[in-house]
């Protein structure tokens, strides 16, 4: 199988790359139509898997389940998951023959070897389902010419997107339809639908292509999503630790302090994640953040471009088929380092405080976010998908890290993100070392304010804000983060 | 001569330009055992977390632990209101995940919770084991938290409490949610604790108390104003009666004959039965109560109705005229019900105003709304006007007293007149004159070609209008009823 995209002349790779519309939900006003009465059987059943298919039934859609016969068999947790709650589950031979939409929501790696076993079981004009193109676009799958192959992928974990739907909402959710295979024009139709059965239309929904989706996905997680958090975490633990601060106290500030953090940034964006410091601890995190761009932007660069020619998912599929051999090394190494290995100690810390302390994180995030953005828009993808595969997603990933770490988040988040997480982990930590040398408890661990009186310069404070504010990453935020919350906007009489 | 157990001088706590506590000076001597009670919005929580120490306050609070003592020197508030969050303290969960199944659900189950108590406070878990029987709890000890029902979380939190044995032990509304029997053995249990020389301040408007209690207080104007009986306490001024807006004296439209038809119903979540072989039909215009104890599937066989249930696919169940699972969404169903229960209102939207909050019962969302229309917003205003809930529009729900929010909940489901009213609990942690209010309330709606079903422990806590009775236990159904004269 060879790499789609690099397959494709660059004027279509560009089209493809630079595909990214906000919908207007009145593109939606057709409800889950397109699918009513269409048997929908989805391919697994772990989180993602359940929660869309309970929220597709209580849609009003008729779903079952197809598992492997030996996941069925030992009656495994995705079997569990969905007989528990009164689904049809039946093997790939009983059920993907009758099936209208088949929904691939298994892991990435499995992809291949699921679609291989699936398709020829499929009936002559179904549709094809994925959440995430890396098949399609880096592996290069061919899909029957008879098949419309679909992608609707919620931008959030499966857990979220079943609450959200419950409340009466929904989760940012991005669609597209492989340009290849709509031999019937009804791809949008029924990706559509298949969104409004999932809630996502209630949230902002982004058309997209399969290209954008994987080139900008790949690119977020393994840069400022898990990579540079994961980097961030263990230098600014290894920083206290080597400068006396309670080891305790290190593990909780850093475990706990990127979610709280970043939670500012759910819901301000950068600037408003900033407005959290005092005016000086603004300035300072402000002046470190720009040098810290200055030393990644090169390392992001590499990444991305590595991503948009496939080089990294080819030196990764080289690693799946060597049973995964650099993956596991990795992941035992970040088992083992000090920040995993010390448990969060018995102190309170203020919300605030998580601030104060940790300015150094403040100005990882900023760097982070900022670069992963402007580098995925030089590349031609569009603001808003890089929006939402930066910015948007890090609060998701920060949560995770509180949960249990790094070792959990690894755990929790793709095969594929795990492996670029490590990768840029790798790279990044040798080139942060001068750096790292400069900074001191000020900046992690101990309150920056501390000693001092807050006064600052009035016109490089304005000019801070206004560099701020004015970022591509805010402007679009601003706008996207109005529609996931536009239903609870105050319409006073 | 009386020692003093604990000293409260010029106490003081403000909100905002809110004065709650003004200058409260209060002594409690030892062997005092308080009842604080009164109107809703006084500041009895307040005070309560004041005593505690668990909110924050200017002026002195002394308290003078016996040393001697073998219980621990330590002040203990047990709250009316409990927050659920997961493991990971997680606080996005929506009340109807609980009836979802996940594999590696990662809450944690209550025995888990329990022995994570006693690990922290060092307590033996024996000591416990024949309480919890009695208080009817041994039976769900392998639930998850989210799986309980509001009076089992009300169970466990008392539990907790009163296994400390803390030598001033608060409890904030500790009878809301709880069955009959378990009121009992509650008011024994502190009965015990009090003998022991726990100090008792217990918050509450309920007259079947502990014997213990010999002292009881309302608060006036932020101050402490002791009184000889619950008796003397004031009571909310007895509402106006208004006339019901037009547009629920419309009848909806109903081309159905009956609202709810189970047939043999089982859920179960691996060997644990939640209900078992369940038939029960409801018909249009009927009038029932549903009780049980704590425990005994009130809530779950009510997510069946209300569509919130996975496991309702595949039963044989119809709502509205339409076999559950034959292409309606649970929207179209919600569409249908006016939903009030003491989950959901745990889990409503922290930042809903009034306003926000009955909008939302538009689109059976909690807290979410697109946007109200014209005649919508009439009738929003008229429904504010019919509760008295107009000057409080713009204040976010959850900071208005419970009398209150549970008024501006019951607007929510009434105000796109739905035919079916389902009504859990609703004057849950209410007092009985609210209770009169709210029922009477409800009494004038259901003439109007509504369906009710209602949960209500208390007979004399039920609206007049009820007339057929379904009691389960234990997940089965032990009667069905009609209900000829009422109590």
């Amino acid at each position: 199988m060879a790499n789609y995209f690099n397959t494709l002349p660059l004027r279509e790779q560009l089209r493809q790359l630079g595909q990214a519309e906000f919908m207007d939900s009145s593109e939606f006003a057709d409800g889950v139509q397109a699918l009513k009465g269409k048997k929908i059987v989805i391919v697994g059943c772990g989180a993602q898997g359940l929660n869309q298919g309970l929220n597709l039934r209580d849609s009003g859609l008729d779903v079952s389940y197809t598992l492997r016969k030996e996941a069925i068999e030992q009656k495994r947790d995705s079997w569990k998951n969905a007989t528990d709650n009164n689904f049809n589950v039946g093997t790939y031979e009983e059920l993907i023959p009758t099936a209208d939409l088949v929904i691939n929501l298994t892991p990435d790696k499995q992809h291949t070897s699921v679609i291989n076993a699936v398709m020829p079981l499929m009936k002559q004009g179904a549709t094809l389902s994925y959440s995430h193109g890396f098949n399609i676009v880096e592996e290069g799958m061919q899909i029957r010419k008879d098949l419309t192959v679909i992608m609707v992928a919620p931008k959030c974990p499966g857990s979220e997107v079943r609450a959200e739907y419950l409340r009466g909402f929904g989760v940012p959710t991005l669609i597209a339809v492989h340009p290849e295979n709509d031999p019937q024009g009804k791809g949008w139709a029924e990706a559509k639908a298949y969104c409004v059965g999932t809630g996502g239309d209630r949230a902002g929904v982004l058309k997209s292509s399969f290209v954008a989706e994987v080139k900008s996905d790949l690119m977020g997680e393994q840069t400022i999503l898990c990579g540079l958090l994961q980097t961030g975490s263990i230098l600014s633990f290894d920083k206290m630790v080597e400068k006396g601060i309670d080891a305790g106290y290190a593990s909780k500030l850093v475990q706990y302090g990127v979610e709280v953090i970043t939670e500012a940034l759910k819901h301000g964006g950068v600037s408003g994640m900033l407005d959290r410091l005092s005016n000086p601890a603004k300035l300072k995190a402000f002046e470190i953040s720009e040098e810290l761009k200055d030393i990644m932007r090169p390392l992001f660069q590499k990444h991305q471009d590595d991503i948009i020619s496939g080089e990294f998912s080819k030196t990764m599929m080289e690693d799946w088929a060597n049973g995964d051999a650099n993956l596991l090394k990795w992941r035992a190494e970040t088992g083992e380092t000090a920040f995993e290995k010390t448990p969060a100690g018995d102190v309170k810390i203020a919300e605030q405080e998580y601030f104060d302390n940790y300015t150094l994180m403040v100005a990882f995030v900023r760097a982070g976010v900022e670069l992963a953005f402007e580098t995925m828009v030089e590349a031609g993808i569009k603001a808003e998908s890089a929006y939402y595969e930066s910015l948007h997603e890090t609060p998701l990933i920060a949560n995770t890290i509180a949960r249990k770490k790094l070792f959990e988040m690894n755990r929790v988040i793709s095969d594929t993100a795990e492996y670029g997480c490590y990768l840029f982990d790798q790279a990044c930590k040798p080139l942060l070392a001068d750096f790292m040398k400069k900074v001191d408890t000020e900046l992690v661990g101990k309150n920056f304010n501390d000693g001092k009186d807050g006064s600052v310069d009035n016109v490089k404070l304005v000019q801070v804000n206004e560099l701020l504010r004015d970022h591509p990453v805010e402007i679009v935020g601003r706008k996207l983060r109005k529609a996931m919350t536009a239903m609870k906007t105050i319409k006073t009489i | 001569m009386p020692t003093a157990f604990i000293q409260i001088q010029h106490l003081t706590v403000q909100y905002g330009i809110q004065i709650v506590l003004d200058d409260l000076s209060w002594i409690i001597e030892k062997g005092q055992q308080w009842l604080i009670g009164g109107k809703s919005g006084t500041g009895k929580t307040t005070l309560g977390k004041a005593l505690a120490g668990v909110t924050t306050t200017s002026g002195n609070r002394r308290i003078d632990f016996d040393t001697t003592s073998h219980l621990p020197a330590t002040a203990y508030y047990i709250s009316n209101w409990f927050q659920f969050t997961n493991l990971e303290g997680d606080r996005n969960f929506y009340y109807q995940q609980r009836y979802n199944k996940h594999q590696g659900q990662n809450t944690l189950t209550v025995k888990a919770e329990l022995e994570h108590f006693a690990r922290q406070e060092n307590l033996d878990f024996s000591e416990i084991e024949n309480r919890l029987i009695e208080f009817g709890f041994a039976d769900v000890q392998q639930s998850q938290l989210i799986e309980l029902s509001s009076g089992e979380h009300k169970k466990l939190q008392l539990v907790k409490g009163l296994w400390l044995k803390p030598q001033l032990l608060i409890i904030d509304e500790p009878y809301t949610g709880l069955d009959k029997n378990s009121r009992i053995v509650l008011n024994q249990w502190l009965d015990e604790l009090a003998e022991e020389g726990v100090h008792l301040v217990i918050i509450s408007n309920d007259t079947a108390l502990p014997n213990a209690i010999n002292r009881f207080a309302q608060l006036r104007d932020g101050k402490i104003d002791e009184v000889g009986s619950p008796l003397a306490f004031a009571k909310e001024s007895l509402r106006q009666r208004r006339t019901l807006p037009t547009f629920l004296k419309e009848v909806p439209h109903t081309p159905y004959d009956t609202i709810v038809q189970l047939n043999d119903v089982h859920i179960r979540y691996d060997a644990k039965n939640v209900l078992k072989n369940v038939s029960w039909e409801v018909k249009i215009g009927e009038k029932w109560v549903l009780q049980g104890p704590n425990g005994s599937g009130k809530s779950t066989l009510l997510s069946l109705i209300n569509g919130d249930h996975p496991q309702s696919y595949g039963m044989d169940i119809h709502l509205f005229g339409n076999k559950r699972g034959s292409g309606e969404s649970i929207w179209d169903i919600k569409q249908k019900i006016g939903l009030i229960s003491p989950e959901m209102h745990w889990y409503f939207d922290q930042n809903a105003t009034v306003w926000h909050t009955i909008a939302s019962g538009f689109y059976d969302s909690i807290g979410w709304f697109i946007d109200v229309k014209f005649k919508e917003q009439k009738q929003i205003e008229e429904l504010m006007a019919f509760f008295d809930l107009t000057e409080y529009k713009n204040q976010l729900l959850h900071t208005l007293p419970l009398g209150k929010q549970r008024l501006a909940l019951l607007a929510r489901t009434i105000i796109k007149n739905p035919p079916l009213l389902v009504l859990d609990e609703p004057c849950q942690g209410l007092d009985s004159d609210q209770t009169q209010y709210f029922n009477d309330v409800v009494d004038e709606l259901v003439l109007y070609g509504k369906t009710l079903i209602y949960v209500g422990h208390y007979e004399s806590q039920l609206p007049k209008c009820i007339e057929h009775r379904i009691v389960l236990e234990q997940g089965e159904v032990v009667a069905i009823e009609n209900i000829l004269v009422n109590v």
